[in-house]
């Protein structure tokens, strides 16, 4: 999991791929639950950036989980950050999206969108969106 | 050893575990029966099944697991879950962690495990949660049920066409864990599901058959809502 400050004051988690390490997975999404809960709580809004085809499961079975794990974390905040105003969501993109996902992200620093799953690009069309 | 080949069900000491475990042994599979309560022991011997008593969190309940199935896995089901509630602010990491080290972590090291065991045509039903799409209370659970969603979509793909992977999403269930809860707090609960009513292990139970079957030999990768509609109401 990295975390950079985004355009803004945007908390950005991407998590790292865990690959087939079955070990690598709790720490993954504690990792990034603490980390988004302590950005919140300080007021800053939170964005989890994660890649299009892992939210399908086309490629690790363990990444696919981790990014799924996180969609569910992410609405679970929103609904309870509904009262503090907290700001939470996931960007997601496939190949190419790059620069759509952080135009996304920057957008999202004075956005009062919560809870949301944004996919940009196309990967998702015509798929079952988590 | 029956044609229709081992089915195997974690968490089968709990009502609804238990009752997905009959709705398999009347399709005919050989049950094996996992919990970490040893009051397992007993739903098995009920059964006629076998029993396996493990914490599927550690390397060696995976393996006891292993040493009971066989080598002609036809179901696993992944029902085995644990709840730890609290609003985020309160919520602890060790029971973020918690939850999804059983829940997640040991339901995708179990069917790993099992890779080389499955027949032709197997099954897979991850017991996911309406609450994977976002429940008050339950950060850890809504991740725990929603990566099991991606594990399954992935799976599926990889395992095509050999081994089907799905997931059912319930609601309330009513069973000893909803039993315990105060009956006005159940009840405000049981009023957002527009069926009217808490769901019955039953309920669940068929469609695990009905997922684990040749008449699903065309459903893979999929999650099936079994909430009373509660993840389209208000």
């Amino acid at each position: 999991m990295s975390a950079e400050r985004g355009s803004g004051e945007v908390l950005v988690l991407r998590p790292g791929p865990v690959g087939d390490d079955l070990d690598a997975v709790t720490p993954a999404l504690t990792g990034a639950f603490a980390a988004a809960r302590e950005a919140l709580e300080a007021g800053r809004p939170v964005a989890v950036v994660l890649d299009a085809g892992d939210l399908l499961g086309q490629g690790s079975p363990l990444d696919a989980a981790v990014a799924t794990g996180l969609v569910g974390m992410v609405r679970t905040l929103g609904i309870e950050g509904a009262k503090p105003g907290w700001r939470v969501n996931v960007v997601a993109g496939g190949e190419g999206d790059e620069a759509a996902v952080e135009e996304t992200v920057a957008m999202l620093a004075g956005s009062s969108l919560t809870g949301q799953l944004l996919t940009v690009g196309g990967a998702n069309l015509g798929k079952v969106v988590p | 050893m029956s044609g229709a080949g081992t089915a195997i069900v974690t968490g089968a000491a709990g009502g609804l575990g238990g009752r997905i475990g009959e709705r398999l042994a009347e399709a005919g599979h050989d049950l094996v029966l996992v919990d970490l309560d040893p009051a397992v022991e007993e739903v098995a011997a009920a059964a006629g099944a076998g029993a396996v008593v493990a914490d599927l969190t550690k390397a060696d309940g995976v393996d006891a697991v292993l040493d009971a199935a066989g080598d002609d896995v036809a179901v696993l089901v992944n029902n085995a879950g644990i709840t730890r509630d609290a609003r985020a602010v309160k919520m602890s990491e060790a029971d973020f962690a918690a939850v999804i080290e059983v829940n997640l972590v040991a339901a995708m090291r179990l069917t790993l495990a099992l890779e080389p065991r499955y027949r032709d045509g197997a099954a897979v039903v991850n017991m996911s949660s309406r609450a994977s799409l976002g429940n008050f209370g339950q950060a850890n659970y809504s991740a725990s049920k929603s990566g099991l969603v991606g594990f399954g979509r992935a799976l599926a793909q990889r395992w095509a066409p050999r081994v089907r992977v799905n997931a059912v999403a319930p609601s309330l269930v009513d069973t000893p864990m909803t039993q315990a809860m105060p009956p006005e707090v159940l009840a405000k609960m049981v009023a957002r599901i527009p069926a009217g009513r808490i769901g019955t292990p039953d309920d669940v139970a068929g469609i695990v058959a009905f997922l684990a079957s040749p008449e699903a030999g065309y459903v893979t990768g999929q999650v099936l809502f079994a909430c009373g509609g509660r993840s389209v109401a208000p």
